[in-house]
């Protein structure tokens, strides 16, 4: 019992942003690079507010376990790191505040953060607004999101308890949440379109040597049933178009991310999947802009990557504003 | 009992109290105990450990007091309960208004510690244009928000829910832990948390930012915004 009483995400004092002040750096998004780009900064003595809409930690506050961060052998839970991300940041003094930026403009070379808070001002951004699942491609997934369909295991696994559920995916993030999922459900039928999942091989082996799981690759699928909540899903084979009804109660989708680009869009170069496009330093095409972790152009979405991209976008801040 | 809280964590909460805690706040604990009316499997096995957590946070701080009533209906009835195990934070500014339903656990426990907070400062960090028009709601308003304590993004609508309550003693914010009362969950068919519904008539899921979250307050009550 005593584990969910560790202080997942801390409170903290200062809720408020200075809105008379002007920020060295504004930090959009308190996940793994938002949250190092704080602590470099803040090591740096540079004024560093941090805006999240959520809770911080972002997408690793969602993950169960985290095996491949460094530092942690025996793995980490991903609220505890995500919490430990936190303390570091807060230690050399950023402040992080609750509120939802709806625009980033530029002029003068001085940003100007439209918040729900109010109007924050800053010499430099780095957005590091993470990205968020793609939905489920059917008509039915607006009727059914919520009442079967849904996007987070580690939040919705308790509602089905005892029941047959369906992932849909085949990447890192399916078979992490397949693996989750199936200390809950009695079944767990793991559709992906492809004939071999993409996760990594490790993962791969753990879900399909569980005695749960039915993988049903080749796959895609085709229709939701149920009158006010899910009672099955029909799938479609990529090739032969062959279909076969599961009998589920819940889907559990993770089949990619689209970038929270969107408060940017106007200002700075994304590319056709809605990613930020940067250069090695962080750089976006404004200057004093500067995009981090899942939300930019990357090879790797992982929490190693994102930190890195953070302290880079931080360090490279700090040498624009020296230049001011 | 093993303590539930660690070492480490119980300096870190005992320094923010310290830094931010103004006047006294009271946790008020109304339970049933084993064999209780509404006690079954699901709730039963956290009867002992809501007691225990309030107990070591109090124990953190002077200006936090705690009051239990065990099996006690005319506090039932005072309070309006409807559940096994319900956590009323109050202060100057509430009225039996801020209320948790089972453990505020794993991230609800943050909830907690910032409603403490509030509480005993008597004020929120909502936005002004919010606050304002919050404070002018004149009927009665109840906010249910049923969360799990593994959901990142439910603390988010716990505590707006909280923070309107906190504003205005019209409104009721309450959180419902799903695991611990899985037939109230059932009641409004929960499959995704956090669920808010208000009054019985408006739901949505997810956490909203605080302006479309009073929309749906709003939308409750009858007030037509277009």
């Amino acid at each position: 019992m005593s584990e969910l009483f560790g202080i997942t995400v801390t409170a903290t004092a200062e809720k408020r942003p200075d809105l008379n002040k002007t920020y060295d750096i504004l930090i959009v998004g308190a996940g793994p690079s938002g949250l190092t780009a704080a602590i470099y900064s803040g090591r740096s003595k540079l004024e560093t507010l941090i805006i999240e809409k959520l809770s911080p930690g972002g997408e690793i506050a969602t993950s169960e376990w985290i095996d491949n961060y460094p530092g942690f052998p025996g793995g980490i839970a991903g609220s505890e790191l995500a919490n430990l991300f936190k303390k570091q940041a807060l230690r050399f003094g950023a402040k992080i505040i609750s509120a939802e930026v709806k625009k980033v403009e530029r002029s003068d070379k001085i940003f100007t953060l439209q918040t729900d808070a109010g109007q924050i001002r800053g010499k430099t951004v780095i957005v590091s607004t993470g990205a968020e699942p793609v939905k489920l491609p059917l008509p039915e997934e607006e009727k059914f999101r919520g009442k079967g369909i849904a996007y987070c295991a580690t939040c919705d696994a308790a509602f089905f308890k005892d029941k047959p559920v369906a992932v849909i995916g085949g990447g890192d993030t399916a078979v992490h949440e397949a693996i989750y999922l199936s200390k809950f459900t009695s079944k767990l039928y793991l559709v992906h379109r492809r004939n071999e999942l993409r996760a990594v091989k490790m993962l791969q082996e753990e879900i399909l040597n569980n005695p749960k799981v039915i993988p049903e690759l080749g796959f895609i699928p085709s229709r939701v049933l149920g009158e006010k909540k899910v009672e099955g899903l029909e799938i479609e084979n990529a090739i032969t178009h062959e279909k076969k009804t599961l009998d589920v109660k819940g889907i559990f989708v993770a089949i990619g991310i689209i970038p929270n680009s969107s408060l940017v869009k106007n200002l700075a170069s994304i590319d056709e999947k809605g990613h930020i496009i940067v250069n090695s330093k962080m750089e976006t095409s404004v200057p004093g802009l500067y995009a981090a972790g899942d939300v930019r152009n990357t090879p790797l979405r992982q929490v190693v990557t994102a930190c890195g991209d953070g302290a880079i976008a931080a360090f490279q801040a700090e040498q624009y504003i020296k230049n001011l | 009992m093993e303590k539930l809280l660690q070492a480490k964590d119980e300096e870190y909460v005992k320094d923010l109290f310290q830094k931010n805690l103004v006047n006294e706040v009271k946790l008020t604990l109304i339970v049933q105990s084993q064999g209780g009316d509404k006690v079954n499997k699901f709730n039963e096995p956290y009867l002992p450990y809501a007691e225990e957590i309030i107990q070591e946070i109090a124990s953190l701080s002077d200006k936090i007091m705690v009051n239990i009533y065990k099996d006690s209906p005319e506090k039932e009835k005072e309070y309006a309960i409807k559940n096994v195990s319900a956590l009323f934070i109050e202060g100057k500014n509430t009225d039996k208004n801020i209320v948790y339903y089972g453990m505020p656990s794993g991230h609800e426990f943050s909830s907690l510690l910032e409603d403490i907070i509030d509480v005993s400062r008597g004020l929120t960090s909502l936005p002004e244009v919010v606050k304002d028009k919050i404070r002018k709601i004149s009927s009665a308003v109840e906010i249910l928000v049923f969360v799990t304590p593994t959901c990142p993004y439910c603390p988010k609508a716990v505590r707006t829910a909280h923070q309107f309550a906190l504003e205005n003693k019209n409104i009721k914010g309450v959180m419902i832990e799903a695991n611990e009362y899985p037939e109230w969950s059932e009641k409004y068919s929960v499959y995704a948390v956090p669920k808010i519904i208000i009054n019985e008539k408006v739901q949505f899921e997810g956490a909203l930012p605080e302006e479309e979250f009073l929309n749906s307050v709003y939308e409750a009550i009858g007030i037509n915004l277009a």
